[in-house]
């Protein structure tokens, strides 16, 4: 199906939705006072404690494995001090996208779905790191938030993407050439129009639609093949949403190992086993990380 | 005596450095308990002094016997699930599609160490399946290979006890086994698929005549093997696999720094090596 129609009907179908989640309100403000060159800690920390909810998930995640302080931090002014404010859009960001989904149910089963979410977005910061990619904090959230378009299938199509996934179960083709041939659409362009509608940067955009075909990516390529890799890698080492799809891959054939390798040639003496055994160490890691941020009950010192 | 993580991951990244073999963290209580039977019988005191130890001159006699308490020399059907269910439901449907092309309906398959037959007559179990479908009128050969002859006659017996059928799914079960007082006996109708054969992977003259398999599995074998010996036996594997074959090692091995001929074709839970 052509890519225009599929874009089209993504946006009608996300247009439709009158009751979309919005960003919570602290966090179009974070993002805004972000822009504000002399903006001081103090401030973003007062604001974002101001939301309960928010000022908890950062907590989490910056005490989860991913991030690994030496020692546990427990005030919100010393994580943005830790992160560093460039990296707190970054946090606020995907807090709130966890906040808007996190508590609805769909078609997904969403601990498994954060869990694969959350794998992607921890093996895309190792694989930066080997890559030399400079940005890891960006990496990691393009990971997490590189289905979103599934939620939105998920929970506001329920009935039509429980049909796709029950196709996947029975042929074996990926979810994405499933969705573009039961619903016309698939959850990149609709990921792409929710990013859209809420203002996300331009690369997280571009990660969003472009992460099953980094080579066609116009803002940041090898962010999306950063992503496109650590996708294939958690699907197959237990991060893949409890197997729903069928995927087998040959890093030699991918077009994103291919952007890699070009931007880090020592990629190819990879020890890409060792890689996978160490991922299926990492699982549990995950698991405990998605489920201490939505499975358990919000506090937060300020 | 309980491990500490770091003298785990001392521990686990040298015997994957000599071996290939990974240890999961899963598995840290199993080595721990096997290191200590290690420990009591050289005198060693601590993890520390074990690794020490190992990295001596002495290391490479200590290191054999390391290696026959950690790698578990017992074998049962049905062993790597995520292996077999790729090549059930995907490998092999797409070997037989390009072999079908070819006009070519016979399907090899070596099981190269074999042991007892575990691991050959799984795979004539799987395949008898797919007799009336996909393999229907195809020629299916299947050989075990052994270096050990007792182990080769048991295979070719085809006699198990309870804890080496255990996995086995109830419809092959019912279908293909039958229990005796405690022995579980091995239809003929699967046992005629498979020849057992004495072979040792060194011996070049013989290797070179293992010719056209399709799927080669060598699996907890190669660990034994100096880099050296490792990476001659496999290029035998590359040479004597068809151009669209896979080669399997075990659960938790590598072929890192072995070979770089064979491409890692990755799938849920596993990976296969591919020509």
């Amino acid at each position: 199906m052509d890519k225009n129609q599929m874009m089209e009907r993504a946006e009608i179908l996300v247009g439709a939705v009158d009751d979309l989640p919005t960003i919570p309100v602290v966090a179009t403000k974070v993002l805004q006072l972000l822009d504000d060159p002399d903006v001081q800690v103090e401030e973003i920390a007062d604001l974002m404690l101001s939301d309960q909810v928010m000022t908890a998930r950062v907590m989490k995640l910056i005490n989860s494995p991913v991030y690994k302080p030496t020692q546990e931090i427990t005030s919100l002014k010393r994580a943005l001090v830790y992160l560093g404010l460039r990296h707190v859009r970054e946090l606020a960001l995907t807090t709130s996208v966890i906040d808007v989904f996190g508590g609805t149910s769909g078609a997904l089963e969403l601990n498994a779905f954060w869990e694969h979410s959350f794998g992607v977005g921890m093996v895309s910061k190792i694989i930066a790191q080997k890559i030399g990619y400079e940005d890891l904090e960006k990496a990691y959230i393009s990971g997490i938030i590189h289905d979103l378009g599934e939620v939105f299938l998920s929970n506001f199509l329920q009935e039509p993407f429980m049909e796709v996934l029950e196709y996947i179960k029975a042929h074996p083709v990926k979810l994405i050439d499933a969705e573009a041939q039961l619903l016309g659409t698939t959850h990149c362009e609709i990921g792409l129009s929710m990013a859209r509608k809420w203002n996300f940067p331009d690369a997280y955009c571009d990660v969003i639609e472009h992460h099953h075909n980094p080579g066609s990516a116009t803002v940041d390529p090898i962010l999306c093949a950063i992503v496109n890799i650590s996708d294939l890698f958690c699907s197959v080492r237990g991060l893949n949403y409890g197997g729903r799809e069928w995927i087998s891959f040959n890093l030699s054939e991918e077009e994103a190992w291919t952007i890699l390798k070009n931007k880090a040639p020592g990629l190819a003496q990879m020890d890409i086993e060792r890689f996978c055994y160490e991922l299926d160490d990492a699982v549990p890691d995950v698991s405990a990380l998605v489920s201490a941020i939505f499975n358990s009950p919000e506090k937060a010192k300020p | 005596m309980a491990i500490s993580d770091k003298d785990f991951e001392q521990l686990r990244d040298f015997i994957y450095n000599i071996c290939g073999m990974y240890f999961h963290t899963t598995k840290k209580y199993f080595l721990e308990s096997r290191l200590t039977r290690r420990m009591e019988a050289t005198g060693t005191k601590t993890y520390q002094d074990y690794y020490l130890l190992l990295k001596s001159p002495r290391g490479s006699e200590e290191l054999k016997f390391l290696m026959d308490e950690i790698t578990t020399n017992e074998t049962y059907f049905f062993r790597n699930v995520p292996q077999l269910t790729a090549l059930e439901n995907k490998l092999l449907p797409e070997l037989v599609e390009i072999k079908n092309k070819m006009g070519f309906r016979k399907l090899r398959i070596w099981s190269a160490a074999s042991s007892s037959g575990e691991e050959a007559y799984t795979m004539a179990m799987i395949l008898l399946e797919k007799r009336a479908t996909l393999l229907k009128d195809w020629i299916i050969e299947i050989v075990g290979t052994d270096i050990n002859e007792t182990v080769i006659a048991q295979a070719k017996e085809g006699i198990y006890n309870a804890y080496s059928v255990r996995n086995i799914p109830d419809a092959y079960k019912r279908k293909y086994i039958k229990e005796d007082n405690g022995r579980f006996i091995l239809s003929p109708d699967v046992k005629k698929f498979v020849t057992f054969n004495k072979l040792n992977l060194y011996e070049d003259s013989k290797m070179i005549f293992m010719k056209s398999f399709d799927f080669i599995f060598c699996a907890n074998v190669l660990i034994y093997f100096d880099t050296a010996s490792k990476s001659k036996v496999v290029q035998h594997f590359y040479n004597n696999l068809q151009p669209y074959g896979y080669f399997f090692v075990g659960q938790s091995e590598s072929l890192h720094g072995v070979n770089d001929k064979f491409k890692t074709v990755h799938f849920p839970g596993g990976f296969g090596y591919k020509k």
